[in-house]
């Protein structure tokens, strides 16, 4: 080795030693913010998310205006004249029917009727899909195959029968009516997402526990319920933005006086008579829609994290 | 098999387990003395786990009864079976600490305050985890956990503890050091143990008894020495040792003096011990030789039978090396010394005692 260096002519070294030093590609490959690539990417992007951000800032901006302004017709142009009266207007004062209240009768209505909902239909379905996935009952598989099928059946089908039960049993037309509907219906999904999420627990985590002497419910509180965060907080999300956008079920198991958000927001954007005031329309549409944007600005993290958990697995 | 015993620690009687129309476990029966160390051994498959759930009382037997301590515990919840159980992936519960895992079967059975410490303190000295205790499992490496999972079994001071192949999930280093943890808990408590593996070393060292596995049927239950010298069958002989055991098919001619022969040659075996005198009829069958049992050389010249043959294959293991040959036509491989130098196309001398072999029957697989 050292007599072939040796035998190198002084050019052949200098060449050997320059292949030694940075010139030639070496460490991690370069990136260039403006490849073109990223161009085409980035690109895409921002386009989509303008398309779908323009409707927002229309609202929005039509919202922050006077009707004298609206009637120019620049929907695009920023307001002239901010002004919040809309605003005002479309919580405490826009009429719907004899009531004139504005939103805010229905947005009270609409946490009455989501939070116990989401208790309630979270609390049945997750001790159902910890069943399902670990105390195999005789005829589980059965059980689970009808409550899958459950999501299957069109609202509308079960839309009459119900009203009648509800009536039978003397709570149509109350709020306490409409949250055992929607815990019924939000049971096929839940169950199947807490199914999913319980079975992808490693096995012997359970027997463990059994050998130590947890019961049904011990497992359940204690091993199962401290390991799931996940899975709740994707379950939460899921029912608290299909409940407070629910409109079929509030319209027709309700009474006007405890109609939620949603059919009130309708009953104002569409009433026939008069002036149409489009900036409070568009405050009284945003409005309605914060609550489930919050909780998904709030949560969208543990969303996903639950959502790769739960629903993978068949 | 074995002769009875007269106060079995753990019994199991005509135990039948059919999932569907699937016969996992076929009127299995086990007595297990007190204090004894069994260990189950089979390929993976073979109901050997499957066994021990049911022994935890973690799955619902179809037929028979398990006795633990004198008591019918067939229909009893496993907390009420005095039973300890560690699992392979540990399962330990992994929101609690270390001391929370050790605790919450005692907490669950509404144990005192003040014995859920003492029993810690005590669990936590045997395995040496006093440091941890304060720990999250995810902050604990592999050996550590199994350690902790061995605590839980101890601290609930159960009659029996079941280890469900505890240490298959650790390396092999790791291993062998907790192999021989292992065995010093057993001294130092003297529990009976039922003992899940699929690893023939971790078998043959621990064991007091093995009992061999295959299909849901023990196929031998006996001391880990007999086990390895007088395999009942050639399953049994085939799945311990390793290297494996030779197998040579050829046929058994009867006579006052039985020969075994194969493809020019034969194998005298009056020394060989048969298990019955009907063993000797003449018929066709294979002849069982383990590769550390066959001498070479000067040493092969010594031995009752002799043969001439040409080395094939050198595989070094470092220890010790395995060589390849032929006899009778029929691949043999056995063990010399590191530090022969042999090369593949040596003529060499084997030999072996015929009095260490096994015979069995070519149609039956049992022993002769």
């Amino acid at each position: 080795m050292a007599e072939a260096a040796a035998s190198m002519s002084s050019d052949a070294l200098r060449r050997e030693a320059s292949s030694r030093d940075a010139s030639g590609p070496s460490g991690t490959k370069p990136r260039h913010a403006l490849s073109r690539r990223n161009i085409f990417l980035y690109g895409t992007l921002i386009v989509v998310a303008l398309y779908y951000l323009l409707p927002l800032y229309v609202m929005i901006v039509t919202s922050l205006k006077g009707m004298p302004e609206i009637r120019l017709g620049n929907i695009f142009s920023p307001p002239l004249e901010i002004t919040f009266e809309p605003w005002v207007k479309a919580w405490s004062q826009a009429c719907t029917g004899l009531n004139c209240d504005g939103l805010s009768r229905g947005f009270w209505n609409s946490v009455r009727i989501t939070v116990p909902s989401v208790l309630l239909s979270i609390a049945i379905a997750s001790v159902n899909g910890y069943a399902l996935a670990n105390w195999r009952f005789k005829g589980a598989d059965t059980f689970f195959i009808i409550l899958i099928v459950g999501a299957f059946i069109p609202y509308q089908v079960m839309i009459y029968p119900i009203v009648i039960i509800l009536r039978e049993i003397g709570i149509y037309g109350t709020l306490t009516g409409l949250v055992i509907v929607h815990s019924i219906f939000g049971m096929p999904i839940l169950t199947l997402l807490f199914r999913n999420y319980f079975t992808s627990m490693p096995e012997e985590l359970f027997r463990a526990a059994r050998v130590d002497g947890a019961g049904f419910w011990g497992i359940y509180l204690r091993i199962m319920l401290p390991m799931s965060l996940p899975i709740f907080v994707v379950a939460i999300i899921l029912q608290v933005t299909g409940i407070w956008n629910d409109f079929l079920f509030g319209v027709v198991y309700t009474r006007p006086d405890t109609y939620p958000m949603t059919v009130q927001l309708n009953n104002i954007v569409n009433s026939v008579q008069g002036v149409k005031e489009y900036n409070v329309n568009m405050a009284a549409t945003i409005l309605t829609g914060l609550v489930p944007l919050i909780v998904y600005f709030v949560s969208g993290k543990l969303f996903v994290r639950g959502i790769a958990a739960g629903a993978v697995k068949g | 098999m074995a002769a009875a015993i007269a106060n079995p620690s753990v019994s199991i009687q005509d135990l039948s387990l059919n999932f569907g129309v699937m016969s996992v476990l076929k009127t299995l029966n086990l007595d297990v003395a007190e204090g004894e160390f069994i260990v189950l051994l089979g390929p993976s498959g073979c109901g050997k786990s499957t066994l021990l759930n049911c022994i935890a009382g973690l799955l619902d037997i179809s037929e028979g009864r398990i006795f633990i301590k004198g008591k019918n515990v067939t229909w009893e919840e496993p907390k009420d079976r005095g039973i300890g159980m560690v699992f392979q992936s540990y399962a330990l519960y992994p929101q609690m600490t270390v001391e929370k895992n050790l605790s919450f079967g005692l907490r669950v059975a509404g144990v005192p305050k003040d014995e859920i410490a003492k029993r810690i303190a005590r669990a936590a000295e045997i395995l040496q985890i006093e440091p941890l205790l304060q720990r999250k499992p995810s902050a604990l490496s592999g050996g550590q956990r199994q350690r902790v999972a061995i605590g839980r079994a101890l601290v609930r001071d159960v009659d029996v503890f079941l280890f469900d192949e505890p240490l298959s999930n650790l390396d092999a280093k790791l291993r062998s050091e907790l192999r021989v943890e292992i065995k010093l808990l057993h001294r130092r408590l003297q529990n009976t143990m039922i003992y899940v593996t699929h690893d023939q070393i971790e078998a043959m060292t621990l064991a007091d008894r093995i009992a061999v596995m295959k299909g849901g049927v023990i196929q031998q239950l006996d001391a880990p020495q007999t086990i390895y010298n007088r395999p009942v069958n050639r399953f049994v002989a085939g799945f311990l040792g390793s290297p494996a055991m030779n197998f040579i098919k050829g046929h058994l001619e009867a006579s006052d003096a039985p020969v075994f022969k194969a493809d020019g040659v034969s194998v005298p075996l009056g020394r060989y011990q048969f298990d019955n005198e009907g063993g000797r009829a003449a018929k066709p069958c294979v002849f069982g030789i383990r590769p550390e049992h066959i001498a070479f050389g000067e040493a092969a010249r010594a031995m009752p039978f002799t043969a001439e043959s040409t080395v094939e294959i050198v595989d070094p293991m470092g220890s010790d090396t395995l060589v390849w040959t032929k006899l009778g036509g029929q691949i043999l491989s056995f063990r010399v010394e590191a530090d022969k130098t042999l090369r593949s196309g040596d003529a060499i001398r084997i030999g072996f005692d015929p009095a260490r072999a096994s015979l069995f029957d070519a149609e039956t697989d049992s022993r002769l």
